[in-house]
């Protein structure tokens, strides 16, 4: 067709040739001119205001899931602090998804079910069994030294569980899953393996 | 399959709501069907960790079903059982209507207090369940036993082919029905000597006033039963709520078209048959004996000075279906047919902005016609110029609104006839995926005068002033506009898709 009109072009038609198109950049979002004035009632106005708090709740819940390899341990500040920044950096850590979600086999297939939190605790604490056995053999020994030593000792840890129970209800600061398991695995020699397994759930069948 | 555009629209809000690693699981089960977890795995390219998570986030949100199905052994290795997960896209849009939903709570059992005392929770809940609002959810993983083979015993090869056919569609419909509670269970919260109550909110303990009532609303709220058996998960019953939305817009729509008492009648038929109503998409009434409709319309408001004449004469208008059994009349509402009449004329208005007059006349004789016409015949009966006719059908038939068929007729004169019909079902298909595409426009291009105003928007009030005072209501105002059209837009998806 093309061909064909080139031809005759020329002659009659002036103009018949293909000018290359008049090129526009692409504008996504083209400004409208003239709002109309949509009707809108008071209900409506409540459903907007619904949808934006619910958006926000969804957004600042632990369901948004990040990546936690991706985000950098420690944010650097950026020369030039905006103004809009000023909550980028705030409150960026979130509590893991078990704190907020039953993950056992009741309630989730079991290739994603992470096994009864209460259990696990007790599990990590009896983590590496070879280890814990010399513990004992030298827990034995300072009992007869040092009796109200140990006694603290095991409270610290029943205090660590209760914390982790207090955690629960409290949003504000609690530690890290990684941070809890680095002080158990810290007289391991696999020190590089662990640090990657922090949040692998392997280990435990 | 769910069209490509609503794949856009569910994936966009999955990412708005629960990030990117959880959209792109959504949108690789949304677009491959049904897959295991090492298949997600592979085709999302996302590590194991975060598949899992993402999963299990989605599962919580009730936007995936998994289930345990049996894989046949390769080369005579024993059958093995492995999970698979589906989406569930119309959860995910109702993600959506969220706030309509909680405007159906708020107007039926009333706004909750801000209190966090655990009597006030529990008291909302019972009352919640008592309304079907909520319901138990579903099983994690429920188990689907291969169908029998005695059951299949030689047939014909057509008739075996699309046995197989039907059973793909079913193993993800055999799912969803095998999770879902029983239905005697499904409302049914045991209340076996309680002496511990412990109210585990798993979401925050804010308690702002609507804060505490989405709070209840959430999915994830439970209840410590006494028993020792597995804790009992309670969701949104998105079944009862899109049912009321239903009724309330044959309602509505019934109000514009026939007249107030005839929607006031409707309302009270709906509302006795409501409970009897099992099916997602019930398609008629229970019947309803006039002293019962009687009873119900002179409750309402503005129903109350009906008789019964002028009722029977409501319902002869809205073409109830009557049934005499002795001295009792009773009547049925066909609410597909409402349904169905509504749909048709959102096509038509939508006809009738985009392409002009005349070709919602086109569009009107055909959709009546319900079968093939030539273009002469068209232009005859609308009045048409001729040459107009064919542009306006071949401008239908591009963008896909009308079903074209040549007929070369062989003989004497050798002459080709056009004929042009519409079929509804893919018709009905293809607006809605329109509509999809407009609410992803609308939200995306929320999301950004969102961001385009993020300076002003942080500021205090007071700092408001002059220029910055004008963008700021610029803003509020455009927001409100578009939020009000995503809402009405949503009505006109609810009306193609779940009603």
């Amino acid at each position: 067709m093309a061909f064909r009109g080139r031809g005759r072009g020329r002659g009659g038609f002036g103009g018949g040739g293909f000018r290359p198109a008049k090129q526009e950049p692409l504008e996504l979002f083209p400004e409208i001119e003239g709002l109309g004035t949509a009707e809108y009632s008071t209900a409506q106005i409540e459903l907007i205001k619904w949808s934006s708090s619910l958006h926000k709740y969804w957004n600042s819940s632990p369901y948004y899931y990040e990546d936690r390899s991706e985000r950098p341990e420690k944010v650097d500040k950026p020369d030039i602090e905006r103004y809009s920044d000023r909550n980028l950096l705030a409150g960026k850590v979130k509590p893991p998804l078990w704190h907020f979600i039953r993950l056992d086999t009741d309630h989730v297939p079991a290739e994603l079910a992470r096994g009864e939190k209460r259990q696990k605790l007790v599990k990590r604490v009896r983590w590496n069994p070879e280890s814990d056995l010399q513990k004992l053999d030298l827990f034995e020994k300072l009992e007869q030294k040092h009796q109200g030593q140990e006694g603290t000792e095991k409270k610290e840890n029943e205090e660590e569980e209760e914390e982790d129970g207090a955690n629960e209800e409290d949003e504000g600061e609690f530690s890290d899953e990684g941070d809890y398991e680095q002080a158990e695995y810290c007289d391991d020699d696999e020190d590089d393996y662990n640090m990657a397994d922090d949040n692998n759930d392997e280990p435990f069948y | 399959m769910v069209s490509p555009h609503g794949v856009q629209l569910a994936t966009h809000l999955i990412s708005s709501f629960y990030g990117d690693l959880c959209s792109k699981v959504c949108e690789c089960l949304l677009r491959r069907g049904t897959l295991t977890l090492a298949q997600i795995i592979r085709f999302t390219e996302l590590s194991r960790e975060n598949v899992i998570n993402c999963l299990r986030v989605l599962i919580h949100q009730n936007c995936v079903q998994a289930f345990a199905i049996q894989q046949e052994g390769a080369f005579g290795e024993a059958p093995r059982v492995i999970t698979q997960y589906m989406a569930l896209f119309d959860n995910m849009i109702h993600k959506m209507r969220a706030p309509k939903f909680m405007q159906i709570v708020s107007e039926e059992l009333g706004k909750d207090v801000g209190s966090s005392d655990v009597d006030v929770v529990r008291e909302s809940f019972n009352r919640l369940l008592i309304a079907r609002f909520i319901e138990r959810c579903p099983a994690p993983e429920p188990f689907l036993a291969p169908p029998a083979d005695g059951e299949t015993p030689a047939k014909k090869r057509a008739a075996k082919s699309a046995k197989i056919g039907e059973e793909r569609q079913t193993t993800e419909q055999r799912a969803l029905a095998a999770a879902a509670p029983m239905e005697s269970m499904r409302f049914l919260m045991e209340m076996d000597g309680l002496s511990e109550e412990k109210s585990e909110e798993c979401t925050n303990s804010v308690t702002v006033g609507e804060k505490r009532k989405q709070d209840v609303l959430k999915s994830d709220e439970d209840v410590l039963n006494a028993d020792k058996k597995k804790e009992v998960l309670w969701r949104v019953n998105f079944e009862e709520l899109v049912r009321r939305l239903r009724h309330k817009a044959c309602i509505s729509y019934v109000k514009t078209r026939i007249n107030d008492e005839a929607a006031i009648v409707l309302s009270a038929m709906l509302e006795l048959s409501r409970h009897s109503e099992t099916r997602q998409k019930a398609e008629n009434s229970a019947y309803l004996s006039i002293n019962a409709i009687y009873d119900e319309v002179i409750k309402k408001e503005g129903g109350l000075g009906m008789d019964f004449e002028r009722i029977r004469v409501s319902l002869e208008q809205l073409g109830c279906q009557c049934l005499e059994t002795g001295i009792d009349e009773s009547y049925s509402i066909d609410i597909k047919g409402i349904i169905e009449t509504s749909q048709t004329e959102e096509m038509e208005s939508v006809v009738l902005r985009r392409y002009g007059r005349e070709a919602y006349r086109i569009f009107r004789l055909l959709s009546k016609a319900g079968r093939f016409l030539e273009t002469d015949k068209i232009s005859d009966t609308t009045f048409v110029e001729k040459k107009d006719t064919t542009k306006i059908l071949y401008k239908l038939w591009k963008d896909d609104y009308l079903h074209m068929e040549k007929v070369m007729t062989s003989g004497a004169k050798q002459s080709l006839f056009l004929l042009w019909r519409i079929n509804k079902e893919p018709l009905r298909e293809h607006v809605l995926d329109e509509m999809y595409h407009a609410a992803l426009n609308l939200r995306l291009r929320i999301a950004h005068e969102q961001d385009k105003g993020k300076e002003v928007l942080q500021l205090p009030r007071e700092k408001l002033v002059g220029e910055l005072e004008k963008r700021y209501k610029l803003l509020g105002k455009v927001r409100v506009i578009l939020e009000s059209s995503l809402m009405n837009l949503d009505e006109a998806i609810m009306l193609f898709h779940d009603f």
